[in-house]
């Protein structure tokens, strides 16, 4: 879990962190110092300094039985008199989602389950909230075979080399690969496999959702050719490091989402909602998909690659000759 | 901070959650003692004060003290609605959700707070689940979340118009979120794309809404479901290559025929053309619509006048 790293606490953050804390000590009975602040994430000097400012915490008329008595012994501490703060403040929004939301998606992991604590603290906590269980909020990472990512991250974790038959998207063929796996990750809404890949000799991404099976090895990755361990990656733009030919096509209003969800080296904006887009082509079916999908929406003005020019085209025909054949 | 601004902030939460009527600005300053004398010094140390509990989700509640006239601000903080209901987490449950928080993240929302509230950083920080999840966005998340859970309406500009909705539920698939709500105007169930949003969300005052016993069962939010139209079932013809992906992407329910070449026949219900045109054209030529007709047809005639 990240926490800001802020060089000071602020007002609210500090008090937000007392109020979290009061109550958990007066419920108590006499926790140890080093307890409270393993526990509440607070240094040890902070604390005190937090505690004596506590004494002059109270309700009117602030006599000594309404001020909080912080009583302290060697290393444990008790506090009395703090009625008034004797449950924490509510889960913000915020608060309560993160929670939610990270439980929800930490379900569907390998090793996740159905009625373990994690299952019941989302339960309580969902009554707490005021949703049900599992109505409010719904998180998929990605799309997975079942038993492919319990392997994959064995295989990551142990060091060993996997064999997966993996379909090619862009390229749209099949094949069988040997790969050392470096990292395992999720990158919005799919799951990811970086690796060594022998077949091509170096490093590639590949989606894990196109995994159509995954054989763990009895070898050990190669430790030379490894890639670089652990960590996690934006998979956009992964591939198209070093010569990939580029394209320049035009789409319309309709075709807003392709400068969205694909790298683009350029975009610029032409009348009645068209732009036009220079971007990478890693293999002619990715275009070939792109420009069937948007039709008269899309045109293709220039391309490194001839063959590219009249890529819509020629791949409608390929269909079409399959529904003329059916 | 000063250890004065802490203790000022502590007392003043205090002072306004064991009062049992509103008190003017002028009934904290005097109960309080902690303010400057002088006046806009203290007029402005209390706006920020003010500001620094709602920062924290202090709900800072305010209404006319009774019988005062003209007018003058009260300010209270209800106990119900400050109080963390207990939810009673074993360590074992508090540990799990730190371990799941430590693995899944929201943009800019930090799980740390909440689980202090909930009683503690418990167990290991690091899963080592051997699996690492990108943060996911966040953007508008949290205020349609806490709108669920009060169950009030809000309001959004979506598809440039202005929409009043109850909302229901939120769901993260392929790396967007969608929010199914019930659309006031249209008088039914609807699901958004909170990246097409063209406003921020305002949650509403309105009255708490009722929310139907199980709003529509297993949300589908496939893009060929996201229209208007009567719903047509498709049978779709998938090459043996891109079968395990479909099977896997629609379900195994979905499959009608399996056949010696590995091809597979599955059954896609269908409200969006457009969207079910798109995404049978990315299969290329290793899938075909075979019924009902006019869906085939409408495949063809789209492709015709590409060819043209």
């Amino acid at each position: 879990m990240t926490s800001p790293a802020a060089a000071r606490t602020t007002a609210p953050d500090r008090v937000a962190r007392l109020l979290a804390v009061i109550p958990w000590i007066a419920a108590h009975d006499g926790p140890t110092l080093d307890e409270v602040c393993a526990r509440f994430g607070i240094p040890r000097r902070k604390l005190e300094e937090d505690l004596a400012v506590l004494t002059l915490v109270g309700v009117p008329p602030y006599t000594p039985d309404t001020l909080i008595e912080v009583t302290i012994e060697g290393d444990r501490v008790w506090l009395r008199f703090a009625d008034v703060f004797a449950r924490p403040l509510h889960l913000t929004p915020e608060q309560g989602l993160a929670l939610v939301a990270a439980g929800t998606a930490s379900q569907s992991l390998p090793g996740g389950d159905g009625e373990g604590p994690l299952a019941t603290a989302l339960a309580k906590l969902a009554r707490v909230l005021g949703v049900e269980p599992g109505e409010a909020v719904s998180v998929a990472l990605g799309e997975t075979r079942p038993g492919v990512l319990e392997a994959l991250r064995g295989a990551a974790t142990d060091g060993r080399r996997v064999r997966i038959d993996y379909y090619t998207y862009g390229r749209d063929v099949r094949s069988t690969r040997d790969v050392d796996p470096a990292a395992v990750f999720a990158h919005e809404g799919a799951w990811y496999l970086r690796g060594w890949c022998h077949a091509a000799g170096g490093e590639r991404l590949f989606r894990v959702d196109r995994f159509v099976d995954v054989e763990v090895l009895d070898e050990p990755v190669t430790a030379g050719a490894a890639a670089e361990r652990g960590g996690r990656g934006d998979p956009r733009g992964f591939a198209l490091a070093g010569r990939v030919p580029r394209a320049t096509i035009e789409v319309g209003p309709a075709g807003r989402w392709v400068a969205e969800t694909y790298p683009v080296d350029e975009v610029t904006p032409l009348d009645d909602g068209w732009s036009r887009l220079r971007l990478p082509v890693t293999a002619a079916p990715w275009l070939e998909r792109l420009l069937v999908r948007l039709g008269p929406q899309a045109r293709v003005v220039e391309a490194d690659d001839p063959d590219l020019l009249d890529a819509g085209p020629r791949a409608a025909r390929r269909i079409l000759d399959r529904y003329r054949a059916g | 901070m000063s250890a004065a601004k802490l203790e000022r902030l502590l007392n003043l939460t205090a002072l306004l959650l064991a009062t049992t009527r509103p008190l003017s600005a002028q009934d904290i300053r005097v109960r309080l003692g902690a303010y400057p004398d002088e006046t806009d010094a203290f007029r402005r140390a209390f706006e920020r004060d003010k500001d620094d509990l709602r920062a924290m989700g202090v709900p800072l509640e305010i209404t006319p003290v009774p019988g005062v006239v003209p007018a003058v601000d009260g300010y209270r903080v209800p106990k119900d609605r400050y109080y963390l209901r207990d939810p009673g987490l074993s360590p074992e449950e508090l540990a799990a959700l730190r371990m799941a928080a430590s693995v899944v993240q929201l943009e800019g929302l930090s799980a740390r707070e909440g689980l202090l509230k909930l009683g503690g950083l418990v167990g290991e920080d690091d899963g080592g689940v051997g699996l690492a999840v990108g943060a996911l966005p966040a953007g508008d998340v949290a205020p349609l979340f806490g709108a669920i859970a009060a169950r009030t309406p809000v309001r959004f500009t979506y598809r440039g118009e202005v929409r009043t909705v109850d909302p229901y539920r939120l769901d993260f698939q392929r790396g967007r979120w969608y929010l199914t709500a019930f659309d006031h105007a249209r008088g039914g169930e609807r699901a958004f794309r909170l990246d097409r949003f063209d406003s921020g969300t305002e949650v509403l005052d309105g009255p708490r809404f009722e929310r139907p016993p199980r709003s529509r069962e297993g949300v589908q939010l496939e893009p060929w479901q996201l229209g208007e139209g009567e719903p047509e079932v498709a049978r779709l013809a998938v090459d043996a290559a891109q079968a395990p992906w479909i099977v896997q992407h629609l379900g195994p329910g979905s499959v009608l025929e399996e056949r010696d070449d590995g091809s597979v026949v599955v059954a896609v219900t269908v409200t969006n053309r457009d969207n079910f045109r798109s995404f049978v054209l990315t299969f290329l030529d290793h899938a075909e619509v075979l019924e009902p007709a006019d869906l085939r047809e409408d495949v063809v005639a789209w492709l015709e006048a590409l060819v043209a």
